[in-house]
């Protein structure tokens, strides 16, 4: 995450698209919300920033469909934090999703690309 | 990063205003989080936290989506939550079970037989006494009933005139409705002519009773007019079974008696006015109104009528009794002394079957109570053997509520499983069980597993469930802790309370089994002593079967009388018949009533009017075997049309002519003044006509050749040897003689007389079912509890043996304990017995509620089961070693 405020509305972001970054992002270990949106914008080279409000209605949403665990823990510098995880079906969710995405993705490659 | 602090249930029942502070918190982080990077990078304090509050978004608006979000999610966790917890109670609780196959097996048991009792029974109860009558506000139906200085208790039959008048003056009823039963015989399209029950009835009885019929039309009054085509309305089961449920029904022609009926509509399934019915025909009042001063002295109408909206029982009766009265006054001769009541429909309906039924269910229901407490018993000999699994379970942080809830679960477990079998054991048994009996219940009240029955059932599985678990279960949550983890299970034989707990238990089960075994005592004594009482004819070897000499060209005598006489004749000519005859009703079934004046006697006003009449014919009575006290039997000289010949019974010769010989003296019989004088040719043995259980009063049999307008005789063939070898004889001789008539019941006597004793044989065996099965609880119960106590104090006995005490006296102390306990259950349940035993008054015969004999007989056999109860554990406490139970320690 960049130190400099940005725009972090991207309008094209559909809903479904925020809950599988949040899944992925929680792959591999749990996290905080602000770790998460930090996670996302780092590894997208800042392309696909969430803005808070989105990043948690979803997290919440994911939480109420149980893709996602919450509990409170200490972060880095010993603050209360709401730690995320993902559940055995939002590990399920999430490969189907992402397999749904590469489809998705290479389709719309192999459309654009010149023939 | 720091592994997050794992909890096992992370959130559990947070409030409202806890979700809105971590919903709060958590956001609140993630902006401070920002405004401190913002910070790091250069920017003020002021710009970056308006910088991190404007790329957040909607700030608002995430709050309380979040907020809305998360309390769904803790409902849902909630619910969840406790199906977990319930789930995790069933699974730890069938694990327990399965680990004491023994007491699973006694529970369920148990169980099965309380509940599948229960749940039949009440089926039953349901059936006679709580169920609505199938008729259209069935609560202001009401029946008339009239009683005589014979018959005080009062009878359900009065006579046509006495019905019109009451119809044309009462003031409080809505109308009324008369049945009467005949038979008649229906000669098919195709096949053997067959012989029906059928109900004359008043055309306005469907329309007062409010019952449609299912197709067609009820009748109207035109039906019962002069010279009108005669019609029938069909019952369902006579519809479905004969004529094959044809929808075209109404309409078509049925041939009974010879007549062509018009079949005008079909009843509903399961409407019955009480009596077997195949179809209901027009009651024809106006030939009976035609000669008033005769048939005032016939009593054969069933009459119901409807209260008027407002008008209470008492009033009506009231209304009716006054116009009785005018009746006795008007006319004496027939009316003086009878005096009209009306009870509820139901009541005359149900009659005798209310105290059996309700004497059952009592019955079933000590049952139950002796199960709940076997049960209790079983669960807390258990809790107690876990005080110390479950001390420890309290110890590492289970509630009290949820040690309870675990107790429960067993007990609950086994309830379930134990009811579902036991309902499914009712619903299935129920009409094996009532087909045992197939006379026991009118065809009124069919017996079916509804909703409501199988409601009861399982609410009676589930309390049973809940007071057998939870009395023990809220004991053993109340164990101290520390005592418990102290101690040896061997201490644990429970605290004072269990103790007492156990003795009230094994009290109750025996004093419970006491009550149920004096009155199945009582029951069984006075079935013995009814079934021996003298009948006055010897029932064995005697074959019986009813038909009707129907159609127009019967209305001759003549041709009434060659045909019985053809019949008769061939069946007693035959080698392996010893005598043939026939009767109007066979013994114990009744008869119907008339009077009896003596020639040149003085017709004494305070002599029963009531005699009891009965047309007989031919070698009746060698047929059953009554004997000839004095005088001749009928024979060839009594002629159709010589001087009327009757025989009557000692009761009569008695009552009749205290002073004379009967033999040769003339008498007038029936109610007509202007009647032939006839002459009593004999006397023979008393027969209880009535009923098994009510002695023999005077009667008089009427030679049937002189008296052909009863139509309908039950034939009765004393054979050499099996009665029931003789029906092709019979068949092939009424065939010989009208091949259009129907022969009907064709059994042995002995069976046909079995039916009246059914219902009471019934109530018998059910109560005697249910003494022996409380019989074997309170023997087990006993057992179990002496047992468990003996077992826990082992080492106490060690310690006495050692200490010099004998066996003898080890012995002799746990029996005082054992005897102790049962003892005060026994004189409860024999104080308990002796106060409901008038409940049974009206069940027993020759044998007082008070028996003596049945009391002293119960005490003997509960103190007797009881010593051997006891006595197994007793020996056993004997045994205990000495040596072995100081070293334990």
């Amino acid at each position: 995450m960049s130190g400099e405020p940005v725009d972090r509305t991207p309008p094209e972001m559909l809903q479904g698209t925020v809950d599988i970054l949040i899944l992925r992002a929680l792959a591999w270990d749990s996290m905080h919300g602000y770790a998460i949106s930090a996670w996302l914008d780092a590894r997208s080279g800042g392309v696909l920033a969430v803005n808070g409000a989105a990043l948690y209605q979803a997290l919440h949403r994911l939480e109420h469909r149980r893709w996602i665990a919450a509990s409170w823990g200490r972060s880095e510098n010993n603050r209360k934090a709401k730690y995320y995880t993902l559940t055995p079906p939002g590990r399920a969710r999430l490969r189907a999703e992402s397999d749904a995405w590469r489809r998705y993705a290479a389709a719309v490659t192999s459309v654009l690309s010149p023939a | 990063m720091p592994r997050p602090t794992s909890r096992l249930f992370p959130f559990l029942s947070r409030s409202r205003r806890q979700i809105a502070r971590e919903v709060d918190a958590e956001l609140a982080f993630h902006l401070e989080m920002r405004v401190e990077e913002l910070t790091r990078a250069g920017l003020a304090p002021d710009a970056a936290r308006r910088a991190a509050r404007e790329e957040f978004g909607d700030l608002e608006f995430t709050r309380a989506y979040c907020r809305g979000l998360d309390e769904r999610t803790e409902r849902a966790a909630r619910t969840s939550g406790a199906l977990t917890e319930l789930g995790q109670d069933l699974r730890h609780a069938w694990r327990t079970i399965r680990r004491s196959p023994g007491y699973a097996a006694a529970a369920l048991l148990t169980l099965v037989l309380a509940v599948g009792a229960n749940t039949a029974v009440f089926s039953v109860t349901r059936a006679v006494l709580l169920r609505p009558l199938p008729y259209g506000s069935p609560g202001s139906l009401v029946s008339l009933v009239e009683s005589s200085p014979s018959y005080p208790g009062g009878l359900d039959v009065i006579s046509t005139p006495n019905f019109a008048d009451y119809r044309a003056a009462q003031r409080g009823l809505t109308g009324l409705a008369a049945s009467d039963g005949r038979s008649v015989t229906w000669r098919p399209a195709s096949g053997d002519p067959e012989l029906l029950d059928a109900l004359s009835v008043t055309t306005n009885t469907f329309d007062l009773l409010e019952v449609r019929p299912l197709l067609g039309r009820g009748f109207s009054a035109a039906d019962s007019a002069a010279g009108a085509p005669p019609v029938a309305v069909l019952s369902y089961d006579f519809w479905r079974n004969a004529l094959g449920g044809a929808p075209g029904v109404v309409g078509t022609t049925l041939t009974l008696n010879d007549l062509p009926y018009t079949v005008v509509g079909v009843m509903p399934r399961d409407f019955t006015l009480g009596q077997d019915a195949a179809l209901w025909t027009p009651l024809d009042l106006a030939r009976d109104l035609a000669h008033p001063e005769i048939t005032r002295k016939q009593f054969h109408l069933r009459a119901f009528a409807r209260l008027k909206p407002g008008v209470s029982l008492a009033l009506a009766r009231a209304d009716l009794q006054a116009i009785s009265r005018r009746l006795a006054a008007q006319y004496p001769e027939a009316d003086r002394g009878r005096v009209v009541d009306l009870v509820p429909l139901r009541t005359a309906l149900v009659g005798d079957l209310a105290t059996p039924v309700l004497l059952v269910q009592l019955a079933t229901g000590l049952l139950l109570l002796l199960a709940c407490a076997n049960l209790a018993n079983l669960t807390l000999a258990r809790a107690v053997a876990r005080r110390r699994e479950l001390a420890v379970r309290a110890a590492l942080g289970a509630g009290r509520w949820r040690q309870v809830r675990l107790l429960l679960a067993e007990s609950l477990l086994l309830a379930v499983a134990g009811g579902g079998l036991g309902i499914a054991l009712a619903v299935a048994g129920t009409p094996l069980l009532l087909g045992l009996e197939p006379g026991a219940l009118p065809p009124l009240f069919p017996v079916r597993p509804d909703p409501v029955v199988l409601a009861i059932g399982v609410l009676l599985a589930l309390a049973t469930g809940v007071v057998s678990g939870l009395v023990p279960a809220l004991g053993a949550a109340r164990a101290d802790l520390q005592a418990s983890l102290k101690e040896n299970g061997r201490a644990a034989a429970g605290g004072v309370s269990g103790e007492r707990l156990r003795r009230i238990l094994v009290a109750v089960q025996v004093g419970v089994a006491a009550v149920l075994l004096v009155g199945a005592g009582l029951l069984a004594r006075s079935f013995a002593r009814l079934t021996r009482a003298p009948l006055g004819f010897e029932p064995d070897h005697v074959l019986t079967a009813e038909v009707r000499v129907s159609g127009e060209r019967y209305d001759d005598p003549a041709l009434v009388n060659r045909f019985y006489d053809q019949v008769l004749g061939a069946l007693g000519h035959d080698p392996g018949v010893v005598a043939a005859g026939a009767t109007m009703k066979l013994p114990t079934r009744g008869w119907i009533t008339s009077n009896l004046v003596v020639e040149g006697e003085p017709n004494d006003p305070t002599r029963p009017n009531d005699i009891g009449y009965l047309l007989v014919r031919g070698d009746y009575f060698k047929a059953i075997g009554v004997p000839l006290i004095e005088g001749r039997f009928f024979d060839d000289e009594d002629t159709p049309n010589g001087v009327g010949a009757v025989l009557i019974n000692q009761a009569a010769a008695r009552a009749y002519f205290p002073r004379l010989d009967p033999v040769g003296r003339r008498i007038r019989l029936g109610p007509d003044p202007s009647a032939a004088w006839s002459v009593v040719v004999g006397v023979v043995g008393d027969v209880r006509e009535q009923g098994f259980d009510v002695p023999a009063a005077p009667a008089v049999y009427p030679d049937h050749v002189q008296n052909t307008w009863w139509r309908s005789l039950i034939l009765t063939v004393r054979t050499r040897g099996d009665p029931l070898r003789a029906e092709p004889l019979v068949r092939a001789a009424v065939h010989d003689a009208d091949p259009t008539l129907a022969l009907r019941a064709v059994r042995t006597l002995d069976e046909a007389l079995g039916s009246n004793l059914a219902a009471r044989r019934f109530a018998l065996w059910l109560v005697l079912c249910f003494a022996g099965v409380a019989l074997a609880l309170a023997a087990v119960g006993t057992y179990g509890v002496l047992a468990f106590t003996v077992s826990s104090r082992t080492r106490e006995f060690g310690v006495r043996l050692a200490l010099g005490a004998t066996r003898r006296s080890v012995l002799l102390l746990v029996l005082r304990q054992g005897v102790t306990w049962a003892g005060v259950g026994l004189v409860a349940g024999l104080a308990g017995a002796a106060v409901g035993g008038p409940l049974l008054r009206g069940l027993l015969y020759a044998v007082r509620p008070a028996d003596g004999a049945t009391f002293a007989a119960v005490a003997g056999l509960l103190v007797s089961v009881v010593l051997v109860a006891c006595l197994v554990p007793a020996a056993r406490a004997t045994r205990a070693d000495p040596v072995e139970s100081m070293r334990a320690d």
